[in-house]
């Protein structure tokens, strides 16, 4: 009998300009579970997008193995009902309805009166809940959900399908604190003694390592290679995924802190996160580390001026001053590279050239009229300096990869050329490439004696890059390690002090 | 690399939008010259500038909103409200024309700002807010006009609406004025580009330090002075106000807009576009009448092309 569940053919995706897929062939097993590993802008997403039937390759063809039978040509409904589902990279569900509601969505279970059976849905809702150690209500809705919650739903909601042949989880983890990623990480394994195939894209080999049977490499849309993973290294499989060898990418170059640029006092705002203290020198990377919801984003919100504080004071260079709103934190010289790029750090319809300039026109314009001359430059210049890969500073945001709009963003804050710059998981999902280039890039920033705020979930990023490390829960400080105690300061310890309760 | 556009990623002319509708309006142009006999006359010609004017102005305004990802679809109303402040004052209190001409055009801005304060301070959908608006100005219109046409204008000031410039009426120099004053604004202001960057999402716009709440205000401001300037170019060309005036003139903005590429979930939309839009509509009412076609047929006629306007700009946004 046939193994194969799946194959791909020849499939070629070009996009005005772009080409996004060339040429690529592989086949996938019953019961595998296949990591599909490249850098952005590789052609991942759109490889799935083409197996999903949600874009037609224009070369080229996808067959499904459905009990014995080959069916190929499918549209994002067909695939669907062949039991083929995905959990893209962006939370994708109705942010006004219910978990439940979001978990049967077009599969409402009815009463023999024809009405919606509200028991059996919040029921079986709360079974998943529990499967996936959740701790909600079914009934929450998904809007009032942090957005590592949300990000569970939509890897839960997969669970609620019959008849699953093929799962495909595109950076599941992105958003997700250690213990959950071990929940996914035991669903993936049920699902692979169902005799279900996974396809796992993620740009955290660690993981890949820890659970695919088999990689597939892709490069610039061009296939490069599959290989069981018993037989690869991480080192091997960055040198297939970028053409060269991956030293510590970690390694950055540390400075001597100098004087202090930000000290917070007794910071707090009655309910994420009290009695706050901390400073930031010139040339120093101070990190934060913490589970979901332990405080860190709200802290550099209201530092921001985004939220309120109730609580405590704000000294740059030693004077206490008041932030109200976003405005005055750029005048003072503090930048925000936020958590959710595409929700509130991107103006996606628009050029990279507005999203570059967009919150320092003040600087290139004279009451009120803008130098047209100089916001192209500025454009050109922070674009290229940063590596945005784009034909042209014109090109819609839209139409970036991940790490490329990461970019953007990042050449958007260093246009003001802010003193202090709050970069909250500045590598959620960007590739190592691109990561190797944004921490080379905050390497500069300290270099040129600027402070860095460093949030991360993930803890060899955290750990690696800071001088200082900032460990929270349940918005309280737990812990402070300076560069001595983080020399020899294991994984475990710092996970410890994130999951104290009060 | 695809041979569709160019190496720098940008459109080519012939792939924007302004270039598919300067073509369909040069065709239907050429058809009305020479297939009708009045079309191509002095009269029908400065006739069909004046019929664009007003709609022009509206059409600019209601842009600047679509931009922002809102809608106003007070504007008739607004554009109501302002003919008949001028006309009574004029006609029944006795004020001179420059004087009557800023208040209608300042109770136009007004109403902009009432609009945003719901908008913005009570996080109102505009479409629902400027609906309350309408109501409420159409019904106040009524009220004051005691639901009476209100003539006896001026008639320095009704000569405004009826004369000229050579071939190019003061109705339409008004419209060429607003035009070029939104162009340069939408080009050339932080304010312009701050439009474009609260179109594509509040909070990036409010994290990027653009004041907000201020930008709300003035954007809504800016669009009732506009309709505040159409009001007065609205009972300047029929000599008088009635208190319908200005009726279903939004419609016709909003379809401008739309024509002309501005996108209603925001982040997008260009004057010289909606300026296209604004003649196409005309053109096919009034060459469709010369060609001695029914009304109703026009009307379907309109209707098609606002949807078709729209697919295909959907359809573009697929493939690209």
């Amino acid at each position: 009998m046939d193994n194969t569940l799946l194959k791909i053919e020849h499939i070629s995706k070009f996009y005005p300009g772009v080409t996004a897929l060339n040429d690529v062939s592989f086949t996938i097993d019953k019961g595998e579970v296949r990591a599909l590993v490249g850098e952005n802008g590789a052609g991942k997403s759109t490889l799935i997008k083409c197996i999903m039937g949600v874009e037609k390759p224009n070369n080229g063809t996808i067959s499904l193995n459905y009990n014995g039978n080959w069916v190929s040509g499918m549209d994002a409904l067909q695939t669907q009902a062949h039991g083929m589902f995905a959990n893209y990279q962006h939370v994708n569900i109705a942010p006004d309805l219910s978990i439940a509601e979001n978990y049967f969505l077009g599969k409402v279970p009815k009463t023999k009166f024809g009405t919606v059976d509200w028991k059996k849905m919040n029921e079986e809702s709360q079974v998943i809940i529990d499967k996936f150690k959740m701790d909600v209500n079914p009934l929450a809705k998904i809007k009032d959900l942090p957005i590592a919650m949300q990000a569970m739903v939509t890897i839960s909601k997969i669970s609620v399908n019959k008849d699953i042949k093929l799962v495909i989880f595109d950076e599941p983890t992105a958003l997700l604190e250690n213990e959950k990623v071990e929940t996914l990480f035991h669903y993936i394994q049920e699902l692979k003694q169902q005799g279900v195939s996974v396809i796992y894209i993620s740009h955290r080999l660690e993981e890949i390592m820890d659970i695919c049977d088999t990689v597939t490499i892709l490069k610039d849309g061009t296939y490069v290679d599959t290989k069981p993973v018993s037989e690869v290294t991480k080192e091997s499989l960055v040198s297939m995924m970028v053409g060269r060898e991956m030293s510590d990418i970690y390694d950055i170059r540390h400075f001597e802190p100098g004087e202090e640029l930000l000290r917070v006092e007794n910071f707090g705002d009655d309910h994420h996160f009290r009695n706050i203290n901390f400073s930031v020198h010139k040339g120093e990377i101070l990190g934060f580390f913490g589970l979901v919801g332990a405080g860190r984003s709200e802290i550099m919100r209201a530092l921001y001026g985004v939220e309120r504080h109730t609580t405590g004071a704000v000294y740059l260079k030693g004077k206490e001053t008041r932030i109200r709103n976003p405005q005055e934190a750029l005048e003072l010289g503090i930048g925000f590279l936020t958590e959710d790029r595409r929700a509130d750090g991107l103006a996606l319809p628009l050029e990279i050239k507005t999203n570059v300039n967009m919150n320092s026109y003040d600087m290139i314009s004279k009451s009120g009229i803008i130098n047209l001359k100089r916001e192209e430059e500025r454009a050109e210049e922070f674009s290229k300096k940063i590596n945005v890969k784009t034909p042209s500073i014109h090109q819609l945001v839209s139409n970036l990869s991940g790490g490329n709009q990461q970019k953007v963003v990042i050449a958007k804050l260093l246009c003001r050329d802010p003193e202090i710059l709050i970069f909250d998981e500045p590598t959620v999902g960007v590739d190592v490439g691109a990561k190797e280039e944004i921490f080379k890039l905050i390497e500069r920033m300290t270099e040129q004696g600027k402070g860095v705020l460093l949030i991360s979930s993930y803890l060899p990023e955290v750990m690696g890059l800071s001088d200082r490390l900032i460990v929270m829960s349940q918005g309280n400080i737990t812990a402070v390690y300076d560069k001595e105690q983080m020399k020899n300061l294991t994984e475990e310890e710092v996970l410890m002090e994130a999951s104290i309760e009060e | 690399m695809n041979k569709k556009t160019s190496k720098t990623g940008v459109k080519h002319f012939y792939q924007t939008t302004e270039f598919s509708l300067i073509a369909i309006i040069v065709v239907l142009f050429a058809c009305a010259t020479f297939g009708t006999k009045n079309f191509f006359s002095e009269y029908n010609l400065m006739n069909l500038l004046k019929q664009c004017s007003i709609t022009g102005v509206l059409a600019i305004a209601e842009t600047f909103i679509i931009i922002t990802s809102g809608i106003d679809i007070s504007v008739g109303a607004v554009t109501g409200l302002s003919c008949m402040s001028v006309a009574l004052l004029q006609s029944k209190m006795g004020v001179g024309i420059l004087p009557s001409v800023v208040i209608a055009i300042i109770i136009g801005g007004v109403c902009g700002l009432y609009n945003a304060a719901i908008i913005y301070e009570f996080n109102v959908a505009p479409m629902i807010a400027t609906l309350g608006s309408q109501t409420i100005i159409r019904g106040a219109v009524k009220i004051i006009s005691e639901a009476k046409t209100i003539s006896g204008l001026n008639k320095t000031f009704t000569g405004l609406g009826t004369g000229s410039l050579g071939y190019l009426p003061y109705l339409s120099l008004i419209w060429i004025v607003v035009a070029v004053f939104a162009v340069l604004v939408l080009k050339y202001t932080i304010f312009g580009r701050n439009l474009y960057v609260i179109g594509s999402g509040v909070e990036v716009a409010r994290l990027s330090g653009i004041k907000v709440r201020k930008m709300f205000y003035s954007v809504y401001c800016l669009c009732g002075l506009l309709c505040g300037v159409a009001g007065v170019m609205l009972a300047a060309r029929i000599n008088s106000a009635v208190p319908t005036g200005g009726e279903g003139y939004e419609m016709d903005a909003i379809a401008a807009s739309v024509i002309g590429g501005a996108s209603l979930s925001g982040g997008r939309g260009a004057v010289t576009g909606t300026i296209l839009g604004t003649i196409l509509m005309v053109l096919i009412t009034n060459a469709g009448t010369q060609f001695g076609m029914n009304t109703f047929v026009l009307e379907v006629t309109s209707g098609v092309l606002i949807t078709l306007a729209v697919v295909v700009d959907q359809l573009k946004a697929r493939k690209a």
